[in-house]
């Protein structure tokens, strides 16, 4: 039975690629036949959403504000003054937290006036030692965990601020404990709320696909027009980004939960609230909290595309680096955002784990030994900071902050190594470039671009179908349609050319890297944590590098794509194959297979489908560097996508060329995600 | 109704007025005037230039990081005040289509004049890589010195990402009845401009990458291409063929249209202010050459050279 | 204890339940209405429903250990969780002390569970970011104790359970053993009147089932509750219950004492639980002992009526006369024949009957 339906699935698609072939072949490329191009039926939507949005935002709803600066009453819309009023609100907390690090007049500004702090030089809030906040990190990491925690917490702000990335850091920093706490809270709610509402849930699951395949470049200008720009806005950027995988792993979590403890939870006589917030969270706890992992990894990864609409901090500070082709320094800024990502991750899960003791009896100074610490810390930091001023004479004073670039700095060293890498690989590379452009790409994109309209609705349409039946061929069906009814069908196909490119060449990599890893444990740990720092290490760095290696070429853009993409497939076949259950390894051991064997027969087809949402993730990550790859140079959605940032309805164009690139992401999504769970289900390991 | 929001608002009115009673008589708000950073070099230390200019003057600054297209829109909503380096053909589109929309306003150009123009580093012509350059005549023959390995065997050329000039170069192309012999490729940042060029030079190989001048590469040595020169109306945009270069463009600064009001001194100082090509060069070099601080380099330019930017404070002038 | 059940007989059951169902699937109720009570299983599912429990009535009083006793999908779970309101039943009526269950508001519904009820699960169901103690604590401070008065009561619970020295432990930390007597602290932390278990000892090894069930005896025999208690080991039940309600597709097939079960089967499949039952194990001597005969010479030897024959046999054989049956007031009541203690062990059920 198994085996003649798999031989019929093959037959299908046998047939299926036949017909594709031939359409290809019959239907005549031409401006005027629909098979080969559909009509931009919908090329009208850009201006629509643009006009609807700017109707709203700064038309609807009028109030008279009177703006004191010009003395004159001002019209300004309704949505336009409840923006800018979140906006606002957002903006202080930042500017809190940032002054508390890094000091400045904006909180005291909040409470009086510009005035007010123009006329009094004293009303400024001093920025605290850079000891003191290292001092308080170390201390923090100690009480939450212990040793292990506390050096990582010293290295890392030691790290920060010897190579003078003081400022920046906390700048970043300061909009990362507001956005990252946001993402938590708001997931969190979604999360239950999903929960609690199959209705809900239903309406939450595309939009939250939608935010997560939508490339950000496309809703920058949204943000803007509608928030401003400044920290806030790179935050709200951020947030978006950030919630739906914190809203996925809270209900998988929930419903993950056995219902015997649910019922535990009643019959303790909780009310609804108690039941949330006491049973049900806590006992999902474990993905929970691999979504603040997540939230984390992702509110720094966001760290450089924030900067685009007024973040400041590390990400700026790495774009000006990158565009001053200072590879070095861009470097050093990168293990900068790396290092903030570990060290709030891993303070984030020590503080969710931590135990409370009811029976200690401890004495007034044990109960308060780290407040204690923590001011003796203070005190002493603020002394010698204090001593330094006498010291460091040229205005400096590194005891209180190590100003920007002005610390040590390892960039000669670094750049070294990028000019040695480049000097030794060039011109073998070069060979290799112009055989890859020449052989592979420029083929493979002129094939896409042949490819008639009407065949390219039956091929995916068909493998829809095959795979997932006829609901399956209709939500692709769908998506494509929408990207088919715009006019940039062309520019899709390229999308799609260079996705697929990166796709398979990521999958095969991951895939074998992650096979090899996972025959060790230790090796399988050292893999996983080299994803979570690539995760993290902002991908602009190795575009220059790579420009310089392979020019402004496809080849680069896919580089890119590649090493970034094979993120997601390494660590979901590492992961698939650790999870295959051991009773199976030892009863393959004992049937006397060999370790290839054992591998390819037992381990490969039961972690097949994991590793194949290893693959979904490496679309969507793919789709994400194929788009970023514009600041390369591409000639796909992507430049579309930034060329609307200067457009006249780039609200509207940003915006639908986003939903155009998450719609060739869902596409994909639906297909592996229907396979991979038929298998898990044919497997039993659902 | 409207009486009550009349009402309300000077009620809003009489408060923030009490708040700020000290400098109603004053000449400037004290609230901050927001000056964007974009991500090359000179604009930076402008930034921090034009910064410290107004602080000279007793106004509050604040930086804005932004991206250097959407600024405009930033601008026009008020969330910026000002953008101190508006490039003609970069940034001219975004800047008109804001100005378009209303909100923004022209604070008048930089002396400095500008070139924005397709070109090759010099050392392409020091090596007589294709004779006859600067001239774009030079051109038709010797395309296959400038081909790589996507451009199928034509002469490329490396454009700015297309949100600065659209089709305005495969236009050209077009009108000079080069297209049998180049492409267009189009960028994805200055950033990927730049790469080309060094790469270029450690290869020896000939390329032709639009650049403008003044810029930090006019130290290494850049030669702008001449084509037939431009007159008004010779674009394909403007309604002509396309067959011509770029004009002597203009840098200009543009304030949201709030600013004369609320800094009237200090948007007076902006409208002087002008910088020279020498003045804009410096600022770069102590970045890009002397590798100081782009905030250190604007200090240092701001002392060393008083007698440029003192000028534009001073009232009657 | 059957005593007492028939001295509280007038009083008022603790748990009342009249004629109660639970149907699953969309249109239950209109289906039960049709049926007007007559519901036979096979017509619901055809209908897309699923009967979980069929027309169930009975009381339990104070003080009585009543088990549920059934297969897998016999539906003693869903009527567990009916009186515990943690489903609510498609029809009938359930009185908890007289107070009407399916009516009551969730808030009173919240003070019965926190004040009244106590339920052990077969998974456990233990926190698992709580450590023991502050999981037997939980109800407490759900409750609103404070938290040093809800750690002291808990500390108590962690002794009676036996499971001092462990009380900062996570759950994942223990044995299955140790984890449900985690469980059953937890559920006894809050004093309840009525006590409910589902298979509390089905997770766990044959050895240690046997030593939780007589933990569970101890304690029965120390606090007295009112219990419903669920299994699908039909000797677990023989040996803890008062009495035991035995089910089949829903439906009660028969509810007696243990002995009465296993001499009076109500039906063939309760039969065939019964017939590999050592009724020495089960049977106590009230039901094998005759009518006192003053004609006949008694041995020196007593025993009481309520002894389960296999404590006695051997002394009971041991003598050479028939033995007096005594009853609580050491009144002799009847006469223990030797011969019918020997047909109990070894065979020959007709004569019982």
């Amino acid at each position: 039975m198994d085996y003649s339906s798999k031989h019929s699935k093959l037959l299908q698609f046998i047939f299926l690629l036949v017909v594709f072939l031939l359409l290809c072949q019959f239907i005549v490329p031409s401006e005027n036949n629909f098979l080969w191009r559909f009509p931009p039926l919908i090329k009208d939507l850009p201006f629509l959403i643009n006009d609807t949005v700017e109707y709203f935002m700064f038309e609807w709803m009028p109030i008279e504000i009177y703006d004191p600066e010009i003395e004159e009453f001002e019209k300004s819309p309704l949505i336009q003054e409840v923006t800018r009023a979140i906006s606002g609100a957002m903006l202080f907390f930042i500017e809190l937290i940032r002054e508390i690090f890094i000091g400045g007049v904006k909180t005291i500004v909040a409470f009086t006036s510009w005035d007010f702090v123009s006329e009094n030089k004293w009303a400024r809030w001093p920025a605290l030692p850079w000891t003191v906040v290292a001092g308080g990190a170390v201390l923090l990491g100690y009480k939450l965990q212990g040793k292990g925690l506390a050096i990582l917490a010293s290295f890392s702000t030691i790290y920060i601020s010897v190579f003078g990335q003081w400022e920046p850091a906390m700048e970043t920093l300061s909009f990362v404990l507001i956005a990252a706490p946001i993402s938590f809270f708001l997931g969190l709610a979604l999360g239950v709320w999903s929960y609690k509402s199959k209705k809900v849930e239903a309406t939450l699951n595309p939009l939250l696909n939608v935010a997560q395949t939508m490339p950000h470049f496309s809703y920058i200008v949204p943000i803007m027009v509608f928030f401003g720009v400044g920290d806030h806005a790179g935050a709200i950027a951020t947030i978006i980004f950030a919630t739906p995988p914190m809203v996925r792993l809270t209900l998988l979590g929930l419903k993950r939960v056995s219902p015997e403890v649910l019922e535990a939870g009643m019959m303790s006589g909780c009310n609804n609230f108690q039941l949330m917030f006491k049973v049900l969270i806590p006992t999902a706890r474990r993905d929970i909290l691999i979504g603040v992992n997540q939230v984390i990894m992702q509110c720094l990864a966001m760290a450089v595309i924030a900067s685009f609409i007024g973040a400041k901090g590390l990400g700026f500070n790495l774009l000006l680096a990158l565009n001053g082709l200072r590879i070095g320094q861009a470097l050093e800024q990168g293990i900068c955002i790396v290092l903030i990502a570990v060290l709030l991750d891993k303070m984030s899960l020590a503080w969710a784990n931590k135990k409370i003791d009811y029976f200690a009896d401890l004495s007034f100074l044990e109960r308060h030994k780290f407040s204690l610490l923590f001011l003796a810390i203070f005190l002493v930091s603020t002394i010698l900071a204090y001593i330094g001023t006498f010291f460091f004479k040229e205005g400096f004073n590194y005891l209180y902050i190590v100003p920007h670039n002005k610390g040590i700095t390892a960039e000669t060293f670094l750049q070294a190594g990028v000019d040695w890498v480049w000097d030794t690989f060039f011109f073998s590379l070069k060979a290799f470039n112009v055989f890859l452009i020449q052989q592979v790409l420029m083929p493979m994109k002129a094939a896409y671009l042949s490819m008639p309209v009407a065949a390219t609705f039956v091929l995916t349409m068909g493998i829809g179908y095959i795979v997932g039946g006829i609901r399956s061929a209709l939500i692709v069906g769908g998506f494509l349609l929408f990207i088919a009814l715009t006019e940039w069908w062309d520019r899709a196909l390229i999308t799609a050319y260079m996705l697929t490119f990166g796709v398979i060449v990521s999958g095969i990599i991951g895939m074998t890297l992650g096979s090899l890893c996972a025959q060790n444990k230790l090796t399988s740990k050292i893999i996983i944590l080299a994803c979570d720092t690539f995760q993290t290490f902002p991908s602009f760095i190795y575009l220059i590098p790579v420009i310089m290696l392979f020019g402004v070429t496809d080849t680069s853009v896919l580089i890119a794509v590649i090493v970034f993409a094979t993120i997601p497939a390494t660590r979901y076949t590492v992961e698939g194959l650790n999870n295959v259950p051991p009773s199976l390894n030892d009863a393959g051991l004992m049937s006397g297979v060999t370790r290839i064997q054992r591998w390819s027969k037992i381990q490969l087809p039961l972690a097949f489908p994991h590793m194949m949402l290893g693959i979904n993730q490496t679309v969507v990550f793919a789709l994400f560097m194929v788009i970023i790859g514009a600041m390369i140079g591409t000639d796909d959605l992507g430049q579309f996508i930034l060329k609307a940032l200067s457009d006249k309805n780039g609200v509207g164009n940003g915006l639908t060329l986003g939903l155009c690139v998450a719609f060739i992401g869902l596409a994909v999504d639906q297909i592996i995600r229907t396979w991979a769970n038929e298998r898990k289900q044919i497997l039993g390991i659902a | 109704m409207y009486t009550i929001k009349r009402t309300v608002g000077a009620i809003v009115a009489g408060i923030i007025l009490a708040f700020s009673a000290g400098s109603i008589s004053a000449a400037d708000s004290s609230s901050p005037i927001v000056i964007p950073t974009h991500n090359w070099s000179s604009q930076v230390v402008m930034a921090y230039v034009v910064g410290g200019i107004f602080e000279s003057m007793g106004n509050n600054v604040e930086y804005k990081s932004a991206d250097s297209q959407a600024v405009y829109e930033a601008i026009r909503i008020g969330d910026v005040t000002i953008s101190h380096e508006v490039w003609q053909s970069s940034f001219g589109k975004s800047f008109y289509n804001a100005m378009a929309k209303g909100g923004v306003i022209d604070a008048g150009s930089h002396s400095a004049p500008t070139l924005e123009e397709m070109g090759v580093p010099t050392w392409v012509i020091d090596k007589g890589l294709c004779p006859g350059l600067p001239n774009w005549e030079a051109l038709k023959n010797c395309h296959k010195a400038f081909a790589t390995a996507d451009s199928g065997g034509k002469g490329r050329w490396l454009e700015g990402p297309q949100s600065w000039h659209g089709q305005l170069m495969p236009d050209r192309i077009n009108a000079l009845g080069l297209d049998s012999k180049y492409v267009v490729k189009f960028a994805g940042g200055a950033d990927a401009l730049w790469a080309e060029l060094a790469s270029a030079k450690k290869e020896g190989r000939a390329t032709i990458i639009f650049n403008w001048t003044p810029n930090f590469t006019d130290a290494e040595g850049f030669t702008f291409i001449e084509f037939p020169e431009y007159t008004d109306g010779c674009r394909k945009a403007d309604g002509g063929d396309g067959s011509c270069g770029s004009p002597k463009g203009w840098l200009k600064k543009a304030a949201n249209y709030k600013f004369p009001k609320t800094h009237p001194a200090a948007y007076t100082a902006f409208s002087r202010m002008s910088f020279s090509t020498q003045d804009i060069g410096q600022m770069a070099a102590l970045v890009d050459i002397d590798k100081m601080t782009h905030k250190d380099a604007a200090k240092k330019w701001l002392a060393d050279h008083g007698d440029v930017w003192k000028p534009f404070t001073q009232a009657g002038m | 204890m059957s005593s007492q059940i028939e001295v509280e007989q007038n009083k008022q059951p603790v748990i009342q339940c009249d004629s109660v169902y639970k149907i699953f699937g969309e249109n239950a109720n209109k289906m039960l209405q049709s049926s007007k009570g007559e519901v036979d299983a096979k017509i619901f599912q055809d209908a897309g429903c699923v009967v979980g429990v069929n027309n169930a009535s009975f009381e339990v009083y104070k003080g009585d250990l009543l088990v549920v006793m059934g297969l897998s999908g016999s539906g003693k779970s869903t009527l567990l969780r009916c009186i515990s309101r943690l489903t609510d039943a498609t029809a009938g009526n359930i009185y908890i002390d007289g107070q009407d269950l399916i009516a009551m508001s969730n808030k009173k519904l919240i003070e019965l569970r926190r004040n009244k009820m106590g339920m052990v699960f077969q998974s456990f169901a233990l926190l698992p970011h709580k450590t023991v103690l502050e999981n037997i604590a939980f109800p407490l401070q759900i409750r609103g104790n404070s938290t040093e008065e809800s750690i002291n009561r808990a500390m108590e619970m962690v002794k009676l359970v036996v499971l001092e020295g462990r009380e900062n432990y996570f759950p994942r930390q223990l044995s299955g053993g140790q984890q449900q007597r985690v469980g059953i602290a937890r559920s006894l932390a809050v004093e309840p009147d009525i006590w409910f278990l589902d298979e509390p000892f089905s997770a766990l090894d044959p050895l240690i089932r046997k030593e939780m069930q007589d933990e569970f005896l101890r304690l029965q025999s120390v606090l007295n509750k009112t219990i419903l208690f669920v299994t699908h080991d039909f000797h677990e039940a023989l040996r803890l219950a008062d009495r035991i309600a035995i089910m089949k597709d829903g439906i009660i097939e028969q509810l007696d004492t243990p002995a009465d079960i296993v001499l009076n089967p109500a039906t063939e499949y309760v039969r065939k639980f019964t017939e590999d039952v050592p009724r020495e194990k089960v049977l106590k001597i009230e039901s094998v002992m005759d009518a006192l005969d003053s004609s006949e010479e008694l041995s020196d030897l007593k025993v009481s009526k309520d002894a389960i024959i296999e404590t006695v046999a051997e002394e009971v054989l041991g003598q050479e006369k028939p033995v007096a049956v005594i009853d609580s007031n050491k009144k002799v009541v009847g006469v223990l024949h030797r011969s019918h203690v020997i047909k109990v062990l070894f065979g020959g059920r007709g004569t019982l009957e």
